[in-house]
């Protein structure tokens, strides 16, 4: 089927002088010697010529059937004979598919000459009948021009609508897959925030009973209070070059809030570092307190802050207070 | 060079012994009853047609004469790949032979504008005339190639490709094989209304 298509868009080319030169004299030898390939000039010549026809050339194709095409005068007769041709088809179809006419009908029509039946009247009034003749082969083309292009509109109608459907689909589909990516995003959030109150409990065990092994001294543990307004003094901590980790332990101005997230600041240009999961607060009698750890590749000699804030049920977020310190690294 | 003679004159040109030869040679040792002259003729015919050749039914002639009198000095038989292969090489020459001898009738784009256009009476006489012969010639096909050329060219574009896969389903042949049985019938069908319309 490809091929075919290929092969009559070649053969079109050529028949409108378009191809290179030494490609047309392939095709004129071909044209020659093979019966079969002429039988396919022949058969796509009558399609151009329908084609042009019917009004379906454009553009440069256009232009060059009537410059090359047609400067030939047998070739002008075929287009006349085609012209002819869609109109007289036109009628044969539009007899056959009346429902009032039948098959007899046709036959008997065809017997007498579908122009013989006006014969009479043709002899008495010729001009009429050929003003007639015209006018009914102008109806005819318009009412085909008016029905293809009714028949586009709804072609291009029902592909709108169905690439509308498709979107549709498509846009409910996703949806489901952001709930569902959502709904795992929070387990593994809040999964993530009991791994690291656990494993924080755990260190915190260990450095007190002096078991922590020394391949994870590399962890340094620090605790911070809250910055006081008008006070301005930041902690200093200092953190040996092979530290893997640091651990910190916030200690908490009272508030109502349950879960919180901290996030550490570079205070030089205020860049977010790293940002805490949901956390709980741990407490000890009337004070909280949050850990939280990450990596002390993260850091340098410079100062930084470790900002807190407090979610809502809601989910909305409120900076409760910042833990400025100093980072020496040694 | 090229005679401007009707054909029907030219081959009675050939002597009988020498056209015998040709289509002997023509036939490969197959008789085809003077099918394979005739194919060959159409086939060069429609290639001085596609070279904008005014008069491609002479220079098809005038080829197949010189075809013709080679093979009566080579005794028969002239050396080549095949007959239609030696025949397009002869075609080539009496082409360019044309091109030297005479400026293609190449009608200017305004004059073909005009004519496409035009409304004259005679146009109008013209075109009923030839629905006139279209509807006798018609006719004369049986009800079958009637139905077929009128399903195979009927519709436009989509709907054509849509027709003719149908129709191509229903007699159980490829569409390759339809567009060349609707295609010969359009061929005849056109040949008869030329004739009727100019009152052979």
């Amino acid at each position: 089927m490809s091929n075919s298509t290929d092969q009559n868009q070649v053969i079109t080319e050529y028949l409108l002088g378009s191809l290179p030169e030494g490609e047309s004299e392939r095709l004129d030898e071909l044209g020659v010697t093979s019966q079969e390939f002429a039988e396919s000039i022949s058969a796509s010549e009558k399609d151009l010529i329908d084609a042009y026809v019917q009004g379906e050339l454009s553009g440069a194709m256009l232009a060059q059937f009537e410059s090359h095409y047609l400067a030939s005068p047998i070739r002008r007769e075929r287009v006349e004979f085609a012209e002819a041709f869609q109109v007289f088809a036109r009628t044969h179809r539009a007899l056959e598919d009346s429902p009032t006419r039948g098959q007899a009908d046709l036959d008997r029509k065809r017997k007498r000459g579908w122009l013989s039946t006006l014969s009479i009247f043709s002899e008495q009034y010729p001009a009429l009948l050929r003003g007639l003749a015209l006018a009914a082969i102008i109806v005819i083309v318009a009412g085909v021009f008016v029905l293809r292009q009714n028949a586009r509109l709804r072609e291009q109608m029902s592909l709108e609508q169905a690439h509308r459907d498709e979107l549709q689909q498509r846009e409910i589909e996703l949806q489901k897959q952001l709930d569902q990516l959502r709904a795992g995003h929070t387990a593994a959030e809040r999964e993530l925030a009991l791994l690291r109150e656990e494993r924080l409990r755990i260190e915190e065990k260990l450095s007190k009973s002096g078991q922590l092994p020394a391949s994870e001294a590399a962890i340094v543990s620090f605790i911070l209070t809250p910055q006081l307004r008008g006070v301005g003094q930041a902690q200093s901590v200092s953190i040996p070059v092979n530290t893997a980790r640091v651990t910190m332990r916030l200690t908490l101005e009272p508030n109502d809030y349950q879960t919180f997230t901290v996030a550490l600041l570079d205070q030089s240009n205020h860049q977010e570092l790293w940002h805490s999961g949901k956390l709980k607060a741990g407490s000890r009698g009337d004070d909280r307190s949050l850990n939280v750890s990450f990596s002390a590749l993260l850091m340098k000699t410079q100062s930084y802050a470790l900002q807190v804030s407090g979610i809502s049920t809601n989910g909305q977020a409120e900076v409760l207070s910042d833990y400025p310190f100093k980072v020496v690294k040694y | 060079m090229v005679s401007t003679t009707p054909k029907q004159n030219r081959t009675a040109e050939l002597a009988e012994q020498t056209f015998r030869r040709l289509l002997a040679w023509l036939d490969q040792g197959a008789n085809s009853n003077g099918q394979s002259y005739l194919a060959i003729r159409e086939r060069l015919l429609g290639y001085f047609d596609r070279k904008n050749c005014v008069q491609a039914d002479e220079l098809a002639d005038e080829t197949l004469n010189r075809v013709a009198r080679r093979l009566e000095e080579e005794g028969g038989n002239i050396e080549t790949e095949m007959p239609a292969k030696y025949c397009y090489i002869v075609a080539r020459f009496v082409f360019m032979e044309y091109l030297r001898a005479k400026e293609r009738e190449i009608v200017a784009l305004d004059d073909i504008g005009r004519q496409a256009n035009a409304t004259s009476p005679e146009d109008r006489d013209r075109k009923e005339r030839l629905l006139e012969c279209l509807d006798r010639c018609s006719a004369k096909l049986e009800a079958s190639q009637r139905e077929l050329i009128f399903g195979y060219y009927s519709g436009e574009q989509r709907v054509k490709i849509e027709n003719r896969r149908s129709l191509a389903q229903t007699l159980k042949i490829t569409v390759n094989a339809l567009s060349i049985r609707a295609c010969r019938i359009r061929d005849r069908l056109e040949h008869c209304v030329r004739e009727c319309a100019s009152g052979e």
